[in-house]
C-alpha cells in the first residue's frame, strides 16, 4: 500500500509518516496541494492521501477538489486530517470529495481505525486476537 | 504512599493477561494516575491499598475496572466492525420478517461502557429504518454509574469520535456542543441507559431480540460465566440473537447456545429445548 | 489564501462578543489537554497553575477570524518549546534540533488547539498558517480568555485573545462605520 502525506508542518508529516510506516505503507509526503498534485503528476499513485487542510499555496479543500476533478486519479481515497473541526467544515471536505475525516490531535489508533473502516489497512489484524492497541512507534505509551 | 514495584507488577501482569496490553517498566506513575479515582472512590487513600484489596479479595468487577482504568482504548466505535455488519446484513432483516409491523425491536448493549456501543447500533439502525426512533428501543447498561451517567448525556470527546467512527455518520449524528460532540436527540431517545450488574440477579427487562455481551466474560470464572449466560438467556427471545467478543465463545461454557456464523464473526441463538 | 470577512469594518451599531462570552477557561484547559494527551504522550499531564515565567520566551499562535476574531497564543520558554517539539517529533526528533524544527513543531501545537478553539466558538470562522515569535499584543483585555499550566515543570499559557480594541460607547443615532 502506497500513502501520501501531505501536510504544511514538517512535524506533522513525519508523525502522520510515521503511524504508516509503522502499519505497513511506502509513504512519500508533500508541504502543501501543488506539491502533493506534483507528485501524483510523477505517476506515483497511492491508495491513500492523507491531506491537511490549511496550507500555503494550496489548500487542503483545493487539493481535494482538483484530485477529484480528474478521473486519472478516481480510485483514490483521500483521508482529511486537520485541526479544522467545525462540523460544517467537515460536511464541506465530504462533500468536496474525501471520504474520511480525522481531527487534529488523533492519536496512532485513530488512524488505524480509521483505515480499518476503509478497508486499507495492509494488515488485517486477525479477528480474535487482542488487537496491540498502539502503532510500535507509541508502544511506550501504554 | 507510591505505588509499590509489587504492586506495579501485580498490575502489569493483569493488563497483559487480560487485554494484552504491555505496561513498560517507568510507567509506574501512570499506572497511580489512572487508578488513583478508582482508589478514592472506595475510600481508600492510595493506588498501592487498591491494588492490595484486591489481590486478597479477587473480584471480577474491580479487576475490569482497573484493567478499564488502564486501557482507554476499549472504546472505539464499530469495535470489531462484524457484529455490526452482521447486525444490518443478517439479524435485522431477520427480524423485521419475524416481527409485526408494530412490534418494537428490543435490544440490549449490556457493559456499554461510555455509550459507543448502544450509539453506534443506534445509527445502523437509524440509516437503515425509516421509523427506528418509534420502532426499535435499545437498552444500555454498566457496572458503573459514571459511565451510565456519560452514556445518557451522549457527549464524546473529539479524540473518542476520532475513534472509529465513520466521518459521514459524525456529521449526520452529531453536533459540536463545545470542544465535544453530542449525540442527537433522537438518538439519545432509542438507547435508555441504566445501571447493571452482570454478575448479580438482573432487573426485569426485555424480552430482548438482540444482546451485545462483548468482552465481559473474560473478566469471570467459569460458573459466574454460566449463570450470566443462563441469566441473559432467560431475557431473549427464542429466536434472539446474542454477540460476544471476538474471543469469546459459548463452547464449552453452557451448551444450550447454537453457534451461527454471519460473514466474519459469529452469533449465538438460543437452543430450542435446550 | 482564501478572502474572508477580516471583521475589522464594523459598525458601532454591531454587538461583538467578547471571548469570555464564547468559551472558558474549563473548555480552554480541556482543548489543550487532549493536544497534550494525543500529541505530546499520553502520560503528559498538563497542571492548571500559574507557573513562575521564565525570562526567554516565544510564542506560537493561529488567527481566528470570524464571528470572533482573535489569536490563539501559546507562549513558553524556548527551552520548553523545544523539549514540547521533541516530544511531538519522538524518535522522528533529529539529533540536533534546528530553528525550523522547533518553530514547525511548536507552530503545529499552536494550530492543533487553536483549530479547536474555533471549531468550540460560533462559526463559520477562518484559521490562519501558525506564526512563531513574539505575541500579538492585547488590545482589550476584557476580550482574553487565558489558562495558565505547568508541563513538566514549566510554565506554559494558553491566550486565546481578541484582535480587536474595545469598542467605543455605541451612539445610537449614528451609523457610522468606526475605523478600528
Amino acid at each position: 500500500m502506497r500513502a501520501l502525506v501531505i501536510d504544511d508542518s514538517r512535524a506533522m508529516r513525519r508523525i502522520v509518516s510515521g503511524i504508516l510506516i509503522g502499519l505497513g505503507y511506502e509513504v512519500r509526503d508533500a508541504g502543501h496541494g501543488r506539491e502533493g498534485l506534483d507528485v501524483l503528476d510523477e505517476g506515483w499513485k497511492p491508495h491513500l492521501l492523507c491531506v491537511d487542510w490549511n496550507m500555503p499555496v494550496m489548500d487542503g479543500l483545493q487539493f481535494v477538489s482538483a484530485v477529484r476533478s480528474n478521473p486519472a486519479w478516481r480510485s483514490v481515497t483521500i483521508m482529511m486530517v486537520t485541526s479544522e473541526s467545525e462540523h460544517t467544515q467537515i460536511v464541506r471536505a465530504l462533500a468536496a470529495g474525501a471520504h474520511e475525516y480525522v481531527i487534529k490531535p488523533f492519536t496512532a489508533d485513530a488512524i488505524r481505525d480509521k483505515l480499518a473502516l476503509l478497508g486499507l489497512l495492509p494488515e488485517e489484524v486477525p479477528a480474535g486476537v487482542p488487537v496491540p492497541l498502539r502503532s510500535s512507534e507509541q508502544e511506550v505509551a501504554l | 504512599m507510591s505505588l509499590t514495584a509489587t504492586s506495579f507488577d501485580w498490575v502489569r501482569d493483569l493488563v497483559r493477561k487480560e487485554s494484552a496490553i504491555v505496561l513498560q517498566p517507568g510507567k509506574e506513575y501512570l499506572v497511580e494516575a489512572r487508578l488513583l479515582p478508582m482508589a478514592r472512590q472506595m475510600g481508600l487513600t492510595d493506588v498501592t491499598k487498591l491494588v492490595e484489596t484486591v489481590r486478597v479479595r479477587p473480584d471480577a468487577d474491580n479487576t475490569r475496572r482497573i484493567v478499564e482504568a488502564l486501557t482507554t482504548n476499549e472504546t472505539s466505535w464499530f469495535r470489531d466492525g462484524d457484529p455490526f455488519t452482521a447486525l444490518t446484513s443478517t439479524v435485522l432483516p431477520s427480524l423485521l420478517s419475524a416481527r409485526g409491523a408494530n412490534e418494537r425491536l428490543q435490544i440490549w448493549s449490556a457493559a456499554s461502557s461510555s455509550g459507543q456501543e448502544p450509539y453506534t447500533i443506534a445509527m445502523l439502525l437509524d440509516d437503515a429504518l425509516p421509523n427506528a426512533t418509534s420502532r426499535v428501543s435499545i437498552t444500555a447498561t454498566d457496572l458503573s454509574r459514571e459511565m451510565v451517567q456519560r452514556t445518557r448525556a451522549g457527549r464524546f470527546s473529539q479524540l473518542e469520535v476520532n475513534r472509529g467512527l465513520p466521518a459521514p455518520m459524525l456529521v449526520r449524528h452529531f453536533t459540536r456542543a463545545g470542544n465535544e460532540w453530542e449525540v442527537s436527540a433522537n438518538l439519545r431517545r432509542m438507547v435508555n441507559a441504566s445501571e447493571c450488574n452482570l454478575a448479580a440477579p438482573l432487573p426485569r427487562m426485555g424480552p430482548f431480540d438482540v444482546v451485545y455481551l462483548r468482552n465481559v466474560l473474560i473478566y469471570f470464572d467459569l460458573p459466574t460465566k454460566q449463570s450470566i449466560l443462563r441469566r441473559v438467556r432467560d431475557l431473549m427471545r427464542p429466536d434472539g440473537w446474542l454477540f460476544l467478543g471476538a474471543a469469546e465463545t459459548t463452547l464449552g461454557v453452557d451448551d444450550s447456545w447454537e453457534r451461527v456464523v454471519i460473514g466474519r464473526s459469529s452469533a449465538y441463538r438460543p437452543l430450542k429445548g435446550a | 489564501m482564501t478572502t474572508m470577512d477580516t471583521g475589522e469594518r464594523r459598525r458601532s451599531s454591531d454587538v461583538r462578543p467578547v471571548i469570555t462570552d464564547l468559551i472558558d477557561g474549563a473548555t480552554v484547559l480541556s482543548i489543550a489537554e487532549e493536544a497534550w494527551i494525543a500529541l505530546v504522550g499520553e502520560d503528559e499531564i498538563l497542571v492548571p497553575i500559574p507557573g513562575e515565567p521564565p525570562v526567554d520566551i516565544v510564542s506560537s499562535w493561529v488567527d481566528i477570524v470570524g464571528p470572533w476574531t482573535g489569536s490563539v497564543v501559546l507562549t513558553t520558554g524556548r527551552g520548553t518549546a523545544e523539549e514540547l517539539s521533541r516530544a511531538l517529533l519522538r524518535e522522528a526528533a533529529p539529533e540536533v534540533l534546528e530553528h525550523e524544527d522547533v518553530e514547525d513543531a511548536f507552530g503545529e501545537i499552536a494550530n492543533v488547539v487553536g483549530g479547536n478553539v474555533k471549531a468550540a466558538l460560533p462559526g463559520p470562522s477562518g484559521l490562519s498558517l501558525p506564526q512563531v515569535g513574539n505575541a500579538p499584543v492585547v488590545r482589550n483585555p476584557v476580550d482574553v480568555c487565558r489558562v495558565d499550566v505547568v508541563w513538566r515543570g514549566e510554565p506554559v499559557s494558553i491566550s486565546v485573545q481578541g484582535a480587536l480594541p474595545p469598542l467605543p460607547v455605541p451612539s445610537p443615532t449614528r451609523e457610522n462605520e468606526v475605523p478600528l
